[in-house]
């Protein structure tokens, strides 16, 4: 019950931070990190997938609802919340022991956190530039977005798991 | 049955993820006209109070520039006073625009929100149907147009940016009056695209763009931008890159353009159209 109360807050805070913080930065013009994704990562390697699902659609559709782009976000969070159980699978080494657990840097060592991070970034940023175009038009430089956001969001979610900030 | 129900539980993350996507694909497709729906007008009214606030801190670093535009267009109003005095001492020139035949109307807001990154961007301003906004009227800022309101709210609405892959607005070159589209390809936010103008319109570097004023949205000779040079053949016509001169990262103060014409425009053209 503690953790579901301790999820909740973790929840309101990333979710304003992306709407108040995240959403005002953006790098050249192109880059913007989306780091709710985290929502997604720190969720219990355990936690049976259709609850990760539908914690993957509210948190999608609360940022789409908030920034006024209907279905894009909620799109993306779905589809990465669907591929993170085989990304479980593909990361299933001793550093994931305990699936009770929450993934951090700090319980499952930093070589792990970051492919399993970076692995469900570009899943949910592949869907979110692919479906916010919906074109497969200009298929390299939607291609370039997707690698360079997922890079910087990557390095956003390491540093604020790093700093600690959900203690 | 209980085989159905059983088949339904054993792949319900299956079932469960197309339901959810499909879901999202149906927001996606409805979000053309989604500034009807109710969630996202509730939503909107949230965010918008709520980004207000933090516009409001933000908008105290840009003053400085604010100041410098504002004392920009003070000498360029001066300038145009000056003329319109000489001009009415001599003769023969008549005002079209009196005051019973005025064809425009302003109205001053600020920006609450704004992005320039995504392929369809929108800008959100502080005024709604209570100051009389409404669909189809134009946003500009003292630089140049910026784009054309699609959704409102009581106290807000939001308009379409130029940078959204879905603009299209009518625009001339200012020098010649040769007239295209004007659209943004989604690449440089600094740059938009003028298609259909004809191969032998010579054009140089540097000139300027203006609104034709065709669509009745915005009154003709509004600055848009200047061209940089490039252009791009292809068939009949040539598409000419237009460097834009409202820096869309830095909005503040805008102005919302409502014609007061439109209707009778569009009800005479359908009313032709349709004989």
């Amino acid at each position: 019950m503690n953790s579901v109360l301790r999820y909740t807050g973790i929840f309101v805070v990333l979710v304003l931070l992306q709407l108040l913080v995240f959403n005002n930065i953006q790098f050249s013009g192109y880059i913007n990190p989306y780091v709710y994704v985290l929502l997604i990562i720190i969720l219990p390697l355990s936690m049976p997938s259709w609850v990760v699902l539908i914690i993957a659609f509210l948190a999608g559709f609360i940022i789409d609802a908030f920034s006024g782009t209907m279905g894009v976000h909620t799109f993306a969070s779905v589809m990465a919340g669907f591929v993170r159980p085989w990304i479980i699978s593909l990361n299933m080494t001793h550093e994931a022991a305990d699936p009770d657990i929450s993934p951090s840097v700090q319980n499952n060592g930093l070589r792990w956190f970051f492919l399993f991070a970076i692995m469900i970034v570009l899943v949910h940023h592949l869907a979110l530039f692919y479906v916010e175009v919906f074109s497969f038009s200009g298929f390299f430089r939607t291609f370039l977005r997707v690698i360079v956001s997922t890079l910087f969001t990557t390095f956003f979610i390491l540093l604020l798991d790093m700093i600690g900030w959900r203690r | 049955m209980r085989s159905l129900l059983n088949f339904l539980l054993r792949h319900k993350t299956l079932i469960l993820f197309l339901f959810m996507e499909g879901l999202a694909l149906f927001m996606l497709s409805s979000s053309h006209n989604y500034h009807q729906t109710v969630v996202s007008n509730s939503a909107r009214s949230i965010s918008g109070r709520l980004t207000e606030k933090v516009e409001r801190g933000r908008s105290y670093f840009r003053l400085k520039d604010v100041n410098e535009g504002l004392a920009r267009e003070n000498l360029l109003l001066r300038q145009r006073l000056e003329i319109l005095q000489i001009d009415t001492v001599t003769p023969f020139i008549a005002f079209s625009d009196t005051v019973r035949k005025l064809n425009y109307s302003f109205l001053d807001a600020r920006v609450v929100n704004n992005s320039v990154s995504r392929q369809k961007n929108f800008i959100t301003i502080d005024k709604g149907r209570d100051d009389g906004v409404v669909n189809g009227m134009g946003v500009a800022c003292s630089e140049g147009i910026l784009g054309i309101v699609v959704g409102v709210s009581r106290n807000y609405s939001v308009a379409m940016s130029l940078l959204n892959l879905d603009f299209r607005l009518s625009a001339s070159i200012a020098h010649n009056d040769y007239f295209g589209s004007l659209t943004w390809d989604g690449r440089n936010y600094r740059n938009a695209q003028l298609s259909e103008i004809p191969h032998h319109v010579t054009v140089t570097p540097g000139d300027t763009i203006v609104t034709s004023g065709y669509s009745a949205i915005f009154p003709p000779g509004l600055m848009i931008g200047t061209l940089t040079g490039d252009k791009k053949k292809g068939g009949d016509f040539v598409t000419l890159k237009v460097e834009l001169s409202p820096d869309f990262k830095k909005l503040t103060h805008v102005f919302i353009i409502g014609s007061l014409n439109k209707q009778e425009i569009r009800s005479l053209e359908e009313e032709v159209v349709n004989e």
